[in-house]
């Protein structure tokens, strides 16, 4: 049997974003291997904004090519990296000021060594081999460290700011619902019965929200495989990042019989779209032990990842509406 | 004390509750804040019905759950509907949002949560998200590396040094081993510090928070119901909360700005508080903050031993508050000031000014 000790995942959103008249032509520049700043009044601001800091005023697009060189303001020295970082080895980030402009640029700094950083140190910026016009295209190194880059220019504008934001997380099963999970492996339904309402939870979060009583162990209770479906959704897929599905599908609530929360998220797609409805009498069929799958399962979403095979009708009659109508969702 | 954002309502909290920072709960962040609900309505004789709202901070980030706050809603009670708000900022600034809504003086009570669990995610890695999208979030730019750039900001301008540094954290880890919702606390000296190796130069992990879950939680009233619910009420006599540029380059982060006009708009005299609890989450903010606010050497700083002590993300500025108004409960303060802190090296802070009587 699964041992349940931790649960992973991944949260991603691949976020695309407008450049507008403004942060597009810098990132374009750095594509292309230039640095841009904006006048504002007397002062050229790099990284150029849409605003004048102070007072907040729109600014003209009018550019200025700044750098290559610069002078380093405070820094810090990252001994560990983080894998978000542009440098896997240990460099620095840096506030740099940019020959030619009045307000510093944050960034990194390729430094070979921690001890040649220091506050009035000249930088200079390097171009990666690739670039998509995005802040990451640039770097810096001490001047002593530069060399000549030839930069080929690239095509149209940088409209659009692509960034993929993916984060892991990883913690242990919190106990119900790990008790819950066995349960599950041995092809059994694990809830909760509040020894303060009376009501059954599944999956229990471990607590009765209703009068707010920490549940244990000793309130665990076994739930059969029948049940009613209480409400359903038939779902046509759009092609959103991260979609599996390709044709309609239905989910399913399954209020199993003795429960008073249903089960979410029940996929009932041996049952026909003309077939289903709420009232609907549905018995688990469990999934050979073997062929058990617990993706999708961990402490946020409850549901029965790939556990259950099908929800088979019974051919008993309709439960009434008014019977489940408290316990639908 | 008048201010500008003290309103003609009198405010008072009359019941405080925290749970410990864990390196790592067990159990779902709902049940943090379960816990609490039930320990203020106890202390107070209330019911869950006698609540007029409540309000929360959290981020979804950090669990990495959409909607996660939704869940939390469970922690106060999921029957009969609450009337609520949230914010996806710290507890503190629900605390704002609570005062401002309890002015208009037709409801009496607030409930207040902020609740944080930080061990399942990687932190520096979300909390480089809430920087500029376009030229810093794709660096992976992130709180502790501005950290080390204030800290040798600091030392550039003469205004404080390594040895500086070890000394917050010598004193807040010490003052830790009382506290006991404290997670990491230790007696150690200044010199035992400054010999561990660097972590974020010239920072070294000590002098950042350690990695916690929990949660904090106060009830509020307003005038005479305060004084029915408690028989010793801690009134806020002030509070307010600015902030500054997102764009670290424009600011002078030997400074904080934004706490100096907080204070300044209180009205703040920083000789007049028995004790400080400061939103420390690296040591050098310490500096900056003790400085900004004018706080003379007669003001006590986290006797709890502050964030350095246990930081959970969400909760951390509400349990300054917490802490800061449980000291005026005891009587260990007659007077107290908490502040809280949101963004990078202190983009963006939250004042507010805690005393035994309304006046």
């Amino acid at each position: 049997m699964p041992k349940f000790e931790t649960t992973h995942y991944t949260l991603e959103y691949p976020y695309q974003r407008t450049t507008g008249p403004v942060t597009g032509p810098f990132l374009t520049g750095l594509r292309d291997g230039k640095l841009l700043g904006i006048r504002s009044g007397s002062r050229v601001l790099c990284p150029p904004l849409e605003f004048d800091p102070d007072t907040f005023e729109e600014l003209e697009p009018d550019f200025v090519e700044v750098g290559p060189f610069g002078t380093v303001g405070s820094w810090t020295w990252i001994a560990e990296p983080t894998r978000k970082h542009p440098f896997q080895e240990p460099f620095a980030f840096a506030t740099i000021a940019l020959d030619g402009a009045d307000t510093p640029i944050v960034h990194a700094v390729k430094a070979s060594s921690v001890d040649v950083m220091k506050r009035g140190m000249r930088v200079k910026a390097m171009y990666r081999e690739e670039r998509v016009g995005a802040i990451t295209d640039v770097y810096f190194v001490p001047e002593a460290e530069a060399y000549e880059q030839k930069i080929a220019k690239g095509k149209g504008e940088v409209g659009i700011s692509q960034h993929l934001i993916s984060l892991d997380f990883e913690e242990s099963f919190a106990p119900t619902r790990k008790r819950y999970l066995e349960g599950l492996a041995r092809g059994v339904f694990i809830g909760q019965k509040s020894p303060a309402t009376g009501k059954v939870y599944i999956p229990s979060k471990g607590y009765d929200p209703i009068e707010r009583v920490p549940m244990s162990e000793a309130d665990d209770v076994e739930l059969p495989y029948t049940g009613t479906i209480t409400s359903y959704t038939i779902i046509t897929p759009v092609a959103y990042y991260g979609q599996k599905e390709t044709e309609p599908y239905i989910r399913a609530s399954v209020l199993l019989d003795g429960a008073d929360t249903p089960l979410g998220q029940q996929d009932l797609r041996t049952i026909s779209t003309d077939e289903i409805r709420a009232g609907m009498r549905v018995k688990a069929i469990f999934k050979p032990e073997a062929e058990r799958d617990f993706e999708g399962i961990d402490n946020r979403w409850g549901g029965t990842g790939g556990v259950i095979d099908r929800w088979e009708p019974t051919g008993e009659p309709d439960v009434p509406f008014e019977v489940f109508s408290q316990h639908a969702y | 004390m008048a201010s500008r954002t003290h309103g003609k309502e009198d405010i008072a909290i009359v019941a405080v509750a925290q749970t410990p920072s864990y390196r790592a709960f067990e159990e779902t962040e709902p049940l943090l804040l379960l816990t609490l609900t039930n320990e203020i309505l106890k202390a107070t004789g209330l019911e869950r019905n006698d609540v007029d709202f409540t309000i929360a901070g959290s981020c979804d980030y950090l669990s990495g759950l959409p909607f996660a706050f939704v869940s939390n809603v469970d922690g106060f009670g999921a029957w009969p509907p609450v009337y609520e708000s949230h914010l996806e900022m710290d507890g503190a600034w629900a605390l704002f949002e609570a005062y401002v809504r309890l002015q208009m003086g037709d409801i009496d009570t607030a409930l207040v949560a902020g609740s944080g669990k930080s061990s399942p995610g990687r932190p520096r890695e979300i909390f480089a998200l809430q920087s500029n999208p376009y030229y810093l979030a794709p660096l992976g730019f992130d709180p502790i590396s501005l950290a080390g750039m204030q800290a040798n900001a600091l030392i550039d301008s003469g205004k404080a040094t390594e040895e500086d540094f070890a000394r917050v954290v010598s004193r807040s880890r010490r003052d830790g081993l009382s506290n006991p919702y404290a997670q990491v606390a230790k007696d150690v000296s200044p010199e035992a510090l400054l010999k561990e190796p660097y972590y974020a130069q010239p920072l070294r992990k000590h002098d950042l928070p350690p990695i916690s879950d929990g949660a904090s939680m106060l009830l509020l009233a307003r005038g005479d119901r305060a004084r029915e619910l408690s028989d010793n009420p801690v009134w806020i006599t002030g509070i307010d909360h600015r902030m500054e540029s997102s764009h670290p380059g424009l600011r002078d982060l030997t400074e904080s700005t934004s706490t100096r006009i907080a204070a300044e708009k209180l009205g703040l005299d920083g000789g007049a508080f028995d004790v400080a609890e400061l939103m420390v989450t690296y040591s050098p903010e310490e500096i900056v903050l003790k400085n900004a606010l004018g706080l003379t050497d007669s003001v006590r700083i986290n006797p709890s031993g502050g964030p350095l002590c246990g930081h959970p993300v969400m909760a951390t500025g509400l349990a300054r508050v917490c802490e800061a108004a449980r000291l005026i409960q005891r009587g260990e303060a007659g007077r107290a000031l908490a502040h809280a802190s949101s963004g990078g090296a202190l983009q963006q802070n939250l004042l507010c000014t805690l005393q035994a009587s309304a006046s």
